[in-house]
């Protein structure tokens, strides 16, 4: 009897077992292959057309990335409408904006392409994100690997992943809500891997004669201001505070304080700016303070107004994210006393 | 837009049309922003008929796929009687309708939880905070959705002047976040940013001309 009992209870172990090894051996291979996709996007030259849908919306756009002894040179074209340019270095990314006859220029910290691979996956990131393999198809005449980084939550955005069995190049990307709705789509229609890029193939379209140059201020990282008392008091699951530091806008005299909070694969940037006094009569009016919620892209902004302060929470998220982070921000108690200004 | 290029943009969503001729459609998008809205539309139908996931619209776009049915319905019937081309081939036609139905009512239901429910607006108030009233969007055109309102507050006999926000601000603060997103969203920002049809950083720091670096 018991022997018989014994043989009921193994059949079902033994295929739950058998699914979930596959299982795990699958989302195995799933995050292998997301480990080659970073290889690529990041030490291999290309130079591709893709298109980038989003609200029905089609633009064309280049990319070029070029690496050559251990420097990366990408360029970014928008091929139809603005005419506009992204090019980046290894210190700093230019942006060519020849409707608005300008040209912004940031100092570069980080070293990832334009593309954008994905971090590792680490325990915290499989907190949030369920990864798994979907059933192969073809993208450009090519078979292609389906993967897909699902959200656990409805505070982050999640992918899915064509990519490119002989380079594992992701050929076509969807950015996807918490539901599995289409945000937006990158859909490669060329793609080459040669050797050798040639500089000129890196060089902008962009004639600059005449137009305006705008430096975005550097960081100030080290030097604590009394901004730098703000903080979220409160965040969606996962995320933390990853920079903190100071940062001149466009516009401003006084840097704002920038934040930086991250799950590890989604990030969101909080702005935090003195309101501005009108000041005397002969001086320009302050901006009016900003308050509600923009989409941005992809992603969304919320601006309000807290203890004197303009605070602004960008990302590629949900507006529920930036809305949640946004309304967290206070000045610590600390430094609740302090002067702001 | 013709069957032939309908068909190779079928082809083309579909990972089957051969480079040559992906080459030529790349060219004719790039020239035409007809195509291009086209491109998009069907872009988006075929996903949502391929079952691959639904599709986030504005009412915005609704409105223009509304508007594409009715424009694209007797082709359908037509192509369905006859030769039946390649971008109608695995649908029934009664399929077809009930999918681009289906995204018309989405984009609807998407609507209601959209941006436009919180609208971003400049108050005048900085210690009260403005309850915003109803919102009339004012640009779809770029990728920032500007939201502006000019009701006044409900329960309020004043009328409240909203500003829309400056775009530029908004520019900035992306330009600035970029530089610290993670993995694919650093693309999606940028490529946004690419396409976004703004105006000039207001009072933005101007420095002097510099060469471009050559790498």
């Amino acid at each position: 009897m018991s022997r018989v009992i014994s043989r009921r209870l193994l059949a079902p172990c033994a295929v739950m077992g058998a699914l979930l090894s596959s299982t795990v051996l699958a989302a195995d291979d799933a995050r292998e292959w997301l480990e080659k996709m970073n290889q690529a996007l990041t030490g291999k030259n290309y130079d591709g057309t893709f298109m980038h849908l989003s609200e029905g919306r089609v633009e064309t756009m280049r990319i070029v990335h070029r690496v050559r002894g251990g420097r990366v040179t990408e360029r970014l074209q928008a091929l139809d409408g603005s005419g506009r340019e992204f090019v980046r270095n290894n210190d700093e990314l230019t942006c060519y904006l020849p409707d608005q006859h300008t040209v912004l220029v940031e100092p570069r910290q980080d070293r990832g392409p334009f593309l954008g691979s994905l971090p590792k996956f680490g325990a915290e990131v499989n907190d949030f994100y369920r990864i798994e393999s979907l059933p192969a198809s073809r993208v450009l005449n090519r078979p292609v690997k389906v993967i897909a980084v699902n959200p656990k939550d409805q505070f982050r955005f999640g992918y899915r992943l064509w990519l490119d069995e002989k380079s594992a190049m992701p050929l076509k990307t969807q950015l996807c809500d918490a539901s599995g709705a289409i945000i937006e789509q990158i859909l490669f229609a060329r793609l080459e891997m040669p050797d050798n890029i040639a500089d000129s193939e890196l060089t902008p379209a962009v004639r600059t004669d005449g137009m305006r140059w705008i430096r975005q201020g550097p960081p100030h990282g080290s030097s604590p201001t009394p901004l730098s008392a703000f903080r979220a008091m409160e965040l969606p699951p996962g995320f933390r505070l990853t920079i903190s530091g100071a940062q001149t806008l466009g516009g401003a005299s006084v840097p704002a304080s920038h934040l930086v909070y991250s799950d590890g694969l989604a990030t969101v940037s909080v702005f935090v700016e003195a309101q501005r006094d009108s000041g005397p009569d002969t001086a320009p009016p302050a901006d009016p303070p900003m308050q509600g919620l923009a989409r941005v892209g992809s992603g969304y902004a919320f601006s309000t107004v807290i203890q004197g302060h303009q605070v602004t929470a960008v990302g590629e998220v949900p507006a529920q994210t930036v809305e949640f982070i946004a309304h967290a921000v206070k000045l610590s108690a600390d430094h609740s006393s302090a002067p702001q200004h | 837009m013709s069957e032939q290029i309908r068909e190779q943009v079928s082809a083309f969503l579909d990972g089957e049309l051969p480079s040559s001729e992906t080459e030529l459609l790349l060219k004719r998008l790039t020239r035409d922003s007809e195509l291009r809205e086209s491109f998009g539309r069907y872009a988006l139908i075929g996903e949502a008929l391929r079952g691959s996931g639904a599709v986030r619209l504005s009412k915005g776009f609704a409105d223009r796929v509304n508007a594409a049915i009715d424009g694209e319905k007797a082709p359908l019937v037509a192509g369905l009687q006859s030769a039946q081309p390649r971008w109608w081939k695995p649908f029934a036609g009664a399929a077809v309708v009930a999918g681009v139905a289906a995204v018309a009512v989405l984009a609807l239901q998407q609507r209601a939880v959209s941006p436009a429910a919180h609208p971003m607006v400049a108050s005048n108030s900085a210690q009260s905070p403005t309850v915003a009233p109803i919102a009339t969007p004012v640009a779809v055109k770029s990728n920032v959705v500007r939201v502006a309102a000019n009701s006044p507050v409900p329960g309020s006999r004043e009328p409240v002047s909203y500003v829309t926000p400056p775009p530029s601000r908004l520019t900035n603060y992306v330009f600035a976040h970029s530089k610290y997103s993670t993995g694919l969203g650093r693309r999606g920002v940028l490529t946004d940013l690419l396409i976004e049809d703004d105006e000039v950083p207001a009072g933005s720091r101007a420095v002097p001309p510099v060469p471009a670096r050559t790498p």
